[in-house]
């Protein structure tokens, strides 16, 4: 039996509550103030990637709708990110956040420093987008119910704790404080209009639980490049005695290595944060190309097979 | 056909155990099956397993305490180069023991855990432990083994999740197994007792959620179980392909169900390990993929998942051959369906404990 309008919209509302990325620690933490300038850096460099990818998605969505006035209505999302002129709109003011906290505009821009875990979290964004109906794909957007709260907590933090970076910085924030709400009053209604058969609002909800992952994992992968990892006190590090390969045991499962492997882990020593590991070896492998983010993939594929843990 | 190399030795030590869980997925006639592999017969067996690219070697029963010769055991296993891995119900093991365990070489260990209450933990445990495994898991901690704690789930615990995941915490585990239920053995028998409902999942997945995020230790494994998914498992990773179960009498498996299947099994009593491994036609029956039918021949999925668990193919469908019943294509799949309908009805029933020894 399918939801009432006020349950259905109880649900997907339920899903911000316990999944939405304001509750993640590494957000918690910018919030509180806790984050090193290098933090900031990395968030802002990786969240970059997330902005590219939201005009390719609701071009995407463009795409699946036959309604005049649906595209009218939502073409203004990607005029709000791109601008209508060069040096306008969410990407523009996205950069001069990154120049506020001291990055380069073409290291943003060309994407190579993009952690792998950031990656996949974004373009997995973008699929789900292109393989759901349209109205799954626009109740993957109503994440932007949390938007506008997030946004205001996260201006006073930043006024409060990182002063340095600057009025200039924070434009990107002010504009999706009046943004967000107003693409989330126009998206809001037309899922609960549009979703009223019981399987189809189920898949709204699970659209919008999908989406709340993809920014969790977004910050997953950023939280991770800052920790310090070492060896788990369960891990024993050998040669397997067949074919030599560098092998890690755990109780539950062996992990296969190569030489690469070998090295980073060689180099996880309890006192290296990841990042000092990956640009350890950018210096030692001039030649290899965006060794970086391979190296945090890496060390990010170890923890989550139980080889690594990390420390704050 | 050649085998492939196995790099997990499941050794189980004995059936004989303490507990009466109703769940427990050894062999209903377990009592049949007597301890057929002395220290030295084991230590052979660890030695042929590394010969044959096994690097770990996860010691269970039953109870692997309660042999007499468990320290011989462990260091045959260390001699041989495996990670040894301990896994028991932490009775009747004491801290004296387990301190000699890892003088021997043992490496980690994981304790079960029934519950979070004394109460309904030996309720399904058949046996007042839940205090006596407290004290258990604080030992591996204070001799510095890292600690996996593993908790079946079943009807009458999901709820207690979050209060299972704090628990870990309190006693430092490096690890939490939340093992939903696998309905094999006596927990088959004891199905409609265990088998909990759709929204009992989903709450306990949403209360993992929230643990995970808290913080990251212990890790969190949490498996939505296959009666409740539309797929199976990669049940051991496939037949006779990584995992190389022992049973108590030296019998080689390629899992700890399949001795109740109707195939020739050797034993490793009485031959080489590797030729158990590699030409006891029990083992070759379903490597591969010759053996499958319709619908997994031709399914994209049976790369993944081999097409599922041979034993509740069998146990459910009567035939080992068929597709896993758990998978919505399976012929047998109405099995699946009457028994988790059932339970969203709250039709339960009092389980019965595991069969006394003898
Ligand atoms: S499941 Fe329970 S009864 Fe069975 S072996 Fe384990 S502790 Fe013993
Ligand atoms: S049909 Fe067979 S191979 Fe395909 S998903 Fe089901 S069990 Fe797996």
């Amino acid at each position: 039996m399918s939801w009432s309008r006020d349950e259905f919209e109880a649900r997907l509302r339920g899903v911000l509550d316990e999944r939405y990325h304001d509750r993640h620690p590494f957000n918690r933490r910018m919030h509180e103030g806790a984050l090193s300038r290098e933090e900031l850096q990395t968030w802002i460099r990786n969240r970059y990637y997330y902005q590219t990818r939201i005009p390719l998605k609701d071009s995407v969505i463009l795409t699946k709708s036959g309604d005049p006035a649906f595209r009218r209505e939502w073409v203004q999302r990607i005029h709000d990110h791109d601008g209508t002129a060069e040096r306008e709109g969410g990407l523009e003011l996205w950069l001069r956040l990154a120049e506020a906290v001291g990055l380069e505009r073409t290291e943003v821009e060309d994407l190579s420093g993009v952690l792998p875990g950031v990656r996949e979290a974004c373009d997995d964004y973008v699929r789900l987008v292109e393989e759901r109906d349209l109205v799954e794909a626009v109740a993957s957007s109503l994440t932007e119910l949390g938007a506008g709260k997030i946004m205001h907590v996260r201006i006073e933090a930043f006024e409060r704790h990182y002063p340095w970076v600057g009025e200039e910085g924070l434009r990107y924030f002010r504009s999706r404080t009046t943004q967000a709400p107003k693409d989330a009053d126009w998206g809001l209604p037309w899922v609960l209009d549009h979703a009223t058969r019981a399987d189809v609002q189920g898949r709204c909800v699970a659209a919008l639980e999908a989406k709340c992952d993809i920014l969790w994992r977004l910050l997953d992968a950023v939280a991770a490049a800052h920790r310090v990892p070492r060896l788990t006190a369960a891990a024993r590090r050998r040669d397997d005695p067949q074919d030599g390969r560098p092998t890690v045991v755990l109780p539950e499962r062996a992990v296969r290595l190569n030489d690469s492997g070998r090295e980073i882990l060689d180099l996880c020593d309890g006192k290296r944060s990841a990042d000092a590991i990956a640009r350890t070896l950018r210096l030692r492998h001039p030649d290899v190309e965006a060794i970086e983010p391979d190296v945090h993939g890496f060390l990010a594929e170890m923890e989550r097979l139980g080889v690594l843990e990390s420390a704050a | 056909m050649s085998a492939p190399r196995p790099y997990n030795l499941i050794a189980e030590l004995t059936y004989r155990c303490p507990l009466r869980c109703a769940y427990c997925s050894n062999p209903l006639d377990w009592q049949r099956v007597r301890d057929g592999l002395d220290a030295p017969a084991w230590s052979r067996v660890f030695r042929e397993a590394a010969e044959l690219g096994v690097l770990h070697a996860g010691l269970t029963g039953g109870e692997p305490g309660v042999r007499s010769d468990l320290r011989e055991i462990v260091a045959g296993a260390a001699a041989a180069g495996l990670y040894v891995h301990l896994v028991t119900a932490g009775v009747p093991l004491d801290r004296a023991a387990l301190a000699t365990l890892r003088d021997a070489g043992l490496c980690s260990v994981q304790l079960s855990l029934q519950d979070v209450r004394a109460g309904d933990g030996d309720a399904v445990a058949g046996a007042e432990v839940h205090e006596r495994k407290l004290a258990f898991a604080a030992w591996v901690r204070e001799l510095e083994l890292p600690l996996t704690l593993n908790v079946v789930l079943h009807r009458h615990n999901l709820e207690r999740v979050g209060a299972v995941v704090a628990l870990a915490r309190d006693l430092d585990a490096h690890r939490l197994e939340l093992a939903n239920v696998q309905l094999h053995g006596w927990a088959l028998a004891n199905r409609a007792a265990l088998l909990p409902t759709r929204s009992q999942l989903d709450a306990a997945a949403a209360a993992v959620r929230t643990a995970r995020a808290e913080a990251p230790r212990p890790e969190i494994v949490f498996v939505l179980p296959d009666y409740h998914a539309d797929r199976p498992k990669a049940c051991m990773g496939g037949w006779g392909r990584k995992n190389l179960v022992v049973a108590p009498d030296g019998t080689v498996l390629p899992c700890h169900g399949a001795a109740a299947l109707p195939l020739e099994f050797w034993s490793a009593a009485e031959r080489p390990l590797a030729d158990c491994w590699t030409r006891a036609p029990g083992m070759n029956a379903y490597r591969g993929e010759a053996w499958m039918r319709e619908p997994c021949r031709d399914c994209p999925e049976r790369e993944r998942d081999f097409g599922g668990c041979r034993c509740q193919a069998f146990a459910l469908a009567g035939d080992a051959a068929e597709a896993d019943p758990a998978c919505a294509l399976a012929p047998a799949h109405a099995a699946v369906v009457t028994a988790r309908e059932a339970a969203e009805r709250g039709e339960s029933a009092q389980w019965v404990l595991r069969g006394r020894h003898g």
